[in-house]
């Protein structure tokens, strides 16, 4: 049966690498919810060495092979919806790699050396189990990232090193357990989305009025957090008289005396058990 | 003005010139005296006359060889006249013949020393004011010239009742045919300077009816006999050119050169006529005055250019007036602008006439014209015209707004009236794909806040392309295709939906 099952995948597997020989000149191979549960046994992947885009979401993929190392050509690869727990090391040599989608799978963990993606542009690690000490070092090493999606994970802090981001213009912090935010998110000149809503936030730092998140085509959200009654109060009315009074003085008093007070932080209240990324973790 | 030519010795006639002066002022003691005067300050035209002032004696000598001049000598009675005004400076010993000499009028007569008649010349020196009288005589003596042995015997006369003081005698005329009377008035004779007698053979000098010793005919100032026989005369002293001209006549304050003839006195200077000439255009101004203008005389024309330019304003190349409102460049040179009709209407022109093609066009007439004026400089266009923006321009002229580089027929970008490159199009409008990060070229699919190529317009989670009628839901801002959104878990999905 199992053997069976093999069979029908590497067949299914392989009619698709045909295809991408065929119809894109073996640029591009998509393996959406094709069951599969290694990327090795899909004949011939490793050597469509022409390969620029790999798209295997809605698999089940338990671990990326370090063998994928040999796709030089690679700028996006999409593993969305698997079960990932471990990536490897070899993974961020890929030197093309713009595009990084391990959302919706079960990372309580980065790779060391994760950040040393040459040319990564978008990182999306939404619904996983990471927390802030599942990043690496030298994760905020990634210069030429464009956007970096880390909703549905388990941050209550982030790294102040996050201001090292000098590129980034989309920031997904939705859903996390975020207790403060670093002031270093205001030296984010460029950002444009900042998506904040579902943690456990009451302050943000006074330096978040430097940015210019409401103009037109900004994102800025911030709703389900326990903020402080001015902060609600202003979100209530704008985006732009947030960020205004973020920038007043008397905002500026209310922040230093609330970080001296050191009040508690709120307490979890969302139930995260139910995640399909602790699936693993309950067996 | 006079030009006397000394008749050279083969030339016996006789010839009678009236010296002609143009005047200002005229203060007739001397010759020079009565020369134009012109004040530089001022600016009138000046008062001119014409006098006729002087009379040229024709030279009549004999056509043998002189006798050698005696040599120079002393002479008591009448040392040289002080001049009157400071010397001129010094001239080269032989000047050249001037264009223009004043002659002075000389008449010699020589008695011929091999003439063996020997009775004595007959000689009528009419050296008394008598001489005037004596021009009733029509008979000229010639043909006694024959037995007397005179070379030529002849007396011309002329000007007599206006010759003023210091001026040459006019003449004696020969009464010919009484020998007589010839021969008892030469026994009285005397030399009008020494007032000696005259031996039977010795020469007689005439000079207007004056009788000298050969020895006593020299210059008053340097006692030598006269060159060519010319003298010129001054308050009764005669002198020879080159004296006459170190004692009185003026020098020019341009070429430096004894001025002869008329005289123009300017700028605290004596001029020739053709040597005082305009500072800047240098236009004779003797015969049209000017104005003296930080010490410099210019013409009226260049005058009043330099006054305009001064205030900063244009003169008028038609009038050469002061353009003292808006003037109007025509061929590159300013006018006003009402010395103009349009060339098409008639109308007189403005400051705002155009020009095209080598005619002036009021500004309706022009444009009615249909020449395309440039959006950018204004100017017609009468090259390569090109169509953008609405408008026309200069190839030269259509520029990006950003780096004002000229298109030259590249691709440019429109926005909000403006041209752009390419390059700078993208760098202050331009589209970036939020999938591969580029400048948008073709159509631009804006969702959530972004934008992307047609072609990059894909669900987030599965890369499937979606088309703008493809459903999509929204996750994290980006866009998520239905079945992909279905397989999401419920938990994650109700969270998304509050």
């Amino acid at each position: 049966m199992l053997n069976y099952g093999s069979r029908l995948m590497s067949k299914a597997g392989k009619k698709q690498v045909e295809d991408c020989k065929e119809r894109t000149g073996g640029t591009e191979l998509e393996l959406v919810d094709k069951g599969i549960s290694n990327l090795l046994d899909v004949p011939g992947l490793l050597q469509l060495s022409n390969l620029v885009r790999l798209t295997a979401s809605h698999n089940k993929l338990h671990a990326v092979p370090p063998s994928i190392a040999q796709l030089q050509n690679l700028e996006i690869l999409n593993l969305f919806n698997n079960q990932i727990e471990e990536l490897p090391t070899t993974l961020s040599t890929l030197p093309k790699l713009k595009h990084l989608n391990l959302g919706m799978n079960r990372l309580s963990s980065l790779p060391r050396g994760f950040g040393s993606f040459p040319s990564l542009e978008i990182l999306d690690l939404t619904y996983n189990n990471l927390t802030e000490k599942s990043l690496p070092g030298n994760f905020f090493y990634l210069e030429s990232l464009r956007a970096l999606y880390l909703g549905d994970n388990d941050m209550e802090t982030l790294p102040p090193q996050v201001g090292q981001l000098m590129k980034l213009q989309i920031l997904v912090l939705r859903d996390n357990d975020l207790i403060a935010l670093p002031m270093e998110v205001g030296n984010l000149e460029r950002l444009k989305e900042l998506h904040i809503q579902g943690n456990r936030l009451t302050v943000l730092p006074p330096e978040l009025g430097k940015l210019d998140l409401s103009g037109p085509k900004m994102v800025f959200k911030g709703d389900n957090n326990p903020w402080v009654a001015p902060i609600a109060d202003q979100l209530q009315v704008g985006v732009s008289h947030l960020l205004e009074y973020l920038r007043s003085d008397t905002y500026k008093y209310l922040y230093g005396r609330h970080i001296q007070a050191g009040a508690q932080p709120p307490p979890k209240t969302t139930d995260k058990s139910k995640k399909i990324s602790r699936k693993a973790k309950g067996k | 003005m006079m030009t006397e030519v000394l008749p050279d010795e083969a030339d016996w006639t006789e010839t009678e010139t009236e010296i002609e002066i143009e005047v200002e002022d005229l203060v007739p003691k001397s010759h020079w005296d009565l020369e134009a005067i012109l004040d530089g300050r001022d600016t009138g035209e000046p008062k001119k006359r014409k006098i006729k002032k002087k009379v040229k004696k024709k030279v009549k000598r004999k056509p043998k060889p002189k006798p050698p001049t005696p040599p120079p000598r002393q002479i008591t009675p009448s040392p040289p006249p002080k001049p009157k005004t400071p010397p001129p400076p010094p001239k080269p010993k032989t000047p050249e013949p001037s264009p223009e000499p004043i002659v002075y009028v000389d008449e010699s007569l020589t008695l011929n020393e091999e003439d063996d008649s020997g009775t004595g010349m007959g000689y009528d020196g009419m050296g008394d004011d008598d001489g005037l009288g004596a021009g009733d005589g029509g008979d000229s003596g010639a043909d006694t010239g024959d037995e007397t042995g005179f070379s030529e015997v002849e007396i011309q006369m002329a000007d007599e009742s206006e010759a003023a003081p210091g001026t040459m005698r006019s003449v004696s005329q020969w009464r010919g045919g009484d020998w007589g009377s010839i021969m008892s008035n030469l026994a009285n004779a005397m030399c009008t300077r020494c007032r000696g007698g005259f031996g039977p053979y010795e020469k007689m000098v005439n000079s207007n009816g004056e009788l000298y010793h050969e020895k006593c005919f020299v210059c008053a100032q340097c006692f030598q006999p006269f060159p060519d026989g010319l003298f010129y005369e001054f308050e009764g002293r005669k002198y020879c050119e080159h004296d006459f001209h170190m004692l009185y006549a003026p020098c020019c304050g341009q070429c430096g050169e004894f001025v002869i003839g008329r005289v123009i006195k300017a700028m605290n200077n004596n001029w020739h006529p053709d040597c005082f000439t305009c500072h800047t255009c240098h236009a004779p101004l003797a015969d049209t005055g000017f104005v003296k203008n930080a010490g410099r005389a210019l013409c009226r024309p260049c005058n009043a250019r330099e006054r305009a330019s001064g205030l900063g304003k244009y003169i008028c190349q038609k009038c050469h007036q002061m353009i003292e409102d808006k003037h109007l460049i025509f061929k590159s040179e300013p006018y006003h602008p009402y010395h103009f009709n349009c060339h098409h209407c008639g109308k007189e022109l403005t400051e705002v006439a155009r020009e095209l093609r080598g005619e002036l066009y009021c500004l309706p007439c022009h444009d009615k014209m249909g020449i395309p004026i440039c959006g950018a400089c204004r100017r017609p266009i009468e090259t390569r015209v090109v169509n953008a923006l609405g408008k026309q321009w200069h190839v030269e002229h259509f520029v990006c707004a950003k780096c004002e580089k000229p298109f030259l027929g590249h691709r440019h970008y429109e926005r909000k009236g403006l041209a752009y490159c390419e390059t700078h199009y993208n760098q202050l409008f331009g589209d970036v794909c939020y999938c591969c990060n580029k400048v948008i070229t073709g159509d631009v699919v804006s969702a959530l806040n972004k934008s992307w190529c047609v072609a990059c317009f894909a669900c987030s989670i599965c890369d499937q392309k979606l088309t703008l009628k493809s459903r999509f839901i929204e996750v994290d801002m980006r866009p998520v295709c239905k079945k992909c959104y279905e397989k999401l878990p419920t938990e994650l999905k109700k969270r998304l939906k509050t």
